[in-house]
């Protein structure tokens, strides 16, 4: 045991703490070891599948990809190489952009030519890249035979983030603009806090217990995609409204009361003045809840079904059955009989944790532009 | 663009707008109501769910008798026999194998990231484990199903001898798997609440001559233990409730593993979603899934009420 150690300041206290026994140095050494090795588990856990996965959707990609010739399966296609190709075009143009404008040479003129380019790039790459597409992406599932694609999973599961947000976003950030500035009774407000409390607290597999009873029992609409887009709105209705009164409520109080003083009124202080500043907090809310549309399968399994069927593979109708991405990530393992199973997997895994990747980065990116920093309110002060 | 197509008549803009706030009494009030209503809905939809889930569960418990429901050994729909006994504590095993394995190496890594380690590690874990947070369940489902379970399989075989009936699936497999699959969640929030421990507390404790790990483990933790309790409650929560990776690795047996760690079993939500595929609305196969969805339910709730009770404290 040494003496502790003569320190100057607080920061110096902070480092020069005496080291302690030598038990104790072996026990800490041991905790940051196991608690690096924590961490790079779940990265080399993500890399081998994104890995296996790749080689999975790249195996693909060497030949053209008949049409199945199920309805509206050549725009889905289309839709996927718009996307992958405007990906790329604003991967390049923002690179661009970062390394154009350090040397001034980005003018608003170049920058819409640039723009302009890109859209030309991304739709003119989905005209030509159509029918060329990794086959795996596009071609639909099979349950027997090796081969078998995901593209009506793709479908479905943005399908779904669509449906439950058309769900979520008017009654979540109702439900929060209510309970941050107009709910008068505060045992109301209590009751209400509690209903989320416990909404957010229900296992998943709940939720899909009341839409199979509600939607498939009573109502005999049977699996359907609106069934399990009300349920996963209703799972998300907890984490929006949370959030979503949080940024609310985080907006200055000075603005609303500059607003009122004007001789706005409340609603009108509240759809001008306090969405706007707290829009990113709410957008990142949903995005994330969209996340958790991507991620959910208990529920899904349960009203929406576990099937692709030929015919409506690409329909829009909301009361056709339809499985997403990671319902069919447990068929494949649970009932399917494909013997190319382990990579089918793989494969849809790996798309799987992009999409929900890709959403959490977009939250995160939200959530930063939130509160003070926000570019309506930076827009508004100009 | 000409200077005077931007001026903006200010007489006007007042104008119409006092015009708008005038005529749209009537949609104010109509804009209150829905917002009211958006309120209202969210507690209907809770008392909704929870009386439907209440009303078949009940039914079903009356049915087949509480006792029989909690306590019995054999679950056989087909010859009207419930006993859930084996669903319950594959639930509670796999839950508390996950705290184990999962929850509580979580919050001592939490520990020595918010107390011990270099700032760049630490920024750079929490950004994995944010990812890995973000993670569908059915993705480490399937990676346990096609990696860990093999492991297990011949872990279980070198443990009890080559010949023995173990298999890979079971209870160790859904625990180590539950583990993974929460800790992540665990050590973000474990994170969180180490971080409100104030700075003046440990420059007290280092300035008294404790070592960094009596600080650590009788400065801080003691300070957070509120925060760190939720953080085990909330991954207790979450594995006892995950579905689809657990019913993946645990082999789906309807009875108590022959061999506690290394033989198939079945947990509450799996066995809800395998039955729910066969049993017909209305009978009594159904309704006691919604028993039994019942008992999940009342433990995820005094579970979260009892981790609202202590956030409350501690904020008064």
């Amino acid at each position: 045991m040494t003496a502790a150690r003569h320190s100057t300041g607080p920061g110096v206290l902070q480092r020069g703490r005496r080291a302690g026994s030598a038990l104790e140095l072996v026990l800490l050494s041991l905790l940051g070891v196991a608690s690096i090795l924590f961490a790079v588990g779940y990265v080399i856990c993500l890399l081998y599948l994104l890995i296996k996965g790749a080689g999975k959707i790249a195996s693909f990609t060497t030949y053209a990809s008949p049409l199945a010739g199920v309805d509206n399966e050549s725009a889905m296609r289309f839709v996927v190489a718009v996307c992958a190709f405007g990906v790329i075009a604003w991967a390049v143009l923002a690179s661009c952009r970062a390394v154009a404008s350090r040397y001034h040479w980005w003018t608003s003129s170049v920058d819409r030519v640039g723009v302009i380019v890109a859209v030309v790039v991304a739709l003119g790459g989905g005209v030509i890249a159509r029918d060329h597409l990794p086959r795996f992406l596009i071609s639909l599932p099979s349950e027997t035979t090796a081969g078998g694609g995901i593209g009506p999973e793709i479908f479905n599961t943005v399908y779904f983030a669509v449906l439950s947000t058309m769900i979520t976003l008017p009654i979540g950030v109702g439900a929060a603009v209510y309970l941050a500035r107009f709910a008068r009774s505060p045992t109301f407000v209590a009751v209400v806090r509690i209903a989320l409390d416990t909404l957010a607290s229900l296992p998943s597999i709940v939720y899909g217990l009341f839409g199979f009873l509600v939607f498939v029992v009573e109502m005999k609409m049977g699996y359907s995609l609106f069934a399990g887009a009300v349920v996963l709105a209703l799972l998300n209705l907890p984490l929006v409204v949370g959030i979503a009164e949080e940024s609310i409520v985080a907006v200055p109080q000075e603005l609303d009361e500059a607003s009122l003083a004007l001789g706005a009124t409340p609603i009108q202080t509240t759809a001008r003045v306090t969405l706007p500043y707290a829009w990113p907090g709410i957008l990142s809310a949903l995005v994330l809840s969209i996340g958790r549309v991507f991620a959910e399968s208990a529920p899904l399994i349960m009203t929406a079904g576990t099937t692709i069927s030929r015919a409506s593979a690409y329909s829009l109708n909301p009361f056709r059955g339809g499985e997403t991405l990671a319902v069919h990530l447990w068929y494949v393992n649970s009932a399917g009989l494909s013997p190319d199973r382990v990579e089918v997997s793989a494969g849809t895994a790996a798309v799987l944790v992009v999409l929900v990747g890709l959403t959490n980065l977009l939250a995160a990116r939200l959530a930063r532009l939130g509160g003070a920093e926000g570019t309506r309110v930076r827009k508004a002060t100009r | 663009m000409g200077q005077s197509a931007t001026i903006v008549d200010p007489t006007e803009t007042v104008a119409e707008r006092s015009q708008f706030v005038m005529g749209s009494r009537f949609g104010e009030a109509v804009v209150r109501v829905l917002l009211t209503t958006c309120g209202v809905f969210v507690v209907l939809t809770t008392v909704t769910m929870i009386g439907f889930l209440a009303h078949a569960g009940l039914r079903g418990m009356a049915m087949a008798g509480i006792g029989d429901l909690l306590t019995g050994r054999v679950w056989k729909p087909e010859a009207d026999s419930y006993g859930g006994f084996a669903l319950i504590v594959g639930t509670f095993t796999s839950a508390s194998g996950a705290l184990l394995l999962g929850a509580v190496p979580a919050v001592l890594a939490a520990v020595w990231l918010t107390e011990f380690a270099p700032p760049s590690i630490k920024v750079a874990e929490r950004r994995v484990l944010e990812v890995a947070s973000a993670i569908p369940s059915v993705v480490y489902g399937w990676l346990a199903l096609v990696y860990l379970v093999p492991i297990v399989f011949s872990v279980a075989h070198w443990l009890r001898g080559a010949d023995a009936a173990v298999t890979g699936e079971g209870l160790a497999s859904a625990s180590i798997l539950l583990g993974v699959m929460v800790a992540p969640t665990v050590m973000l929030l474990s994170l969180d609440a180490l971080s409100r421990v104030p700075r003046a507390l440990r420059d007290a404790s280092a300035a008294l001559g404790a070592s960094p790990w009596q600080t650590a483990f009788q400065v801080s933790v003691p300070y957070a233990w509120r925060g760190l309790l939720i953080a085990v409650f909330f991954g207790f929560a979450r594995a006892a409730g995950e579905t689809m990776a657990v019913q993946m690795v645990i082999g789906g047996a309807r009875r108590l593993p022959k061999d506690f760690l290394f033989s198939p079993t079945t947990t509450i939500s799996a066995q809800i979603v395998m039955d729910m595929q066969e049993a017909r609305p209305g009978t009594l196969q159904n309704d006691v899934l919604f028993s039994m969805a019942l008992v999940l339910l009342l433990v995820s709730v005094v579970v979260v009420l009892a981790t609202r009770l202590l956030g409350r404290q501690r904020l008064s």
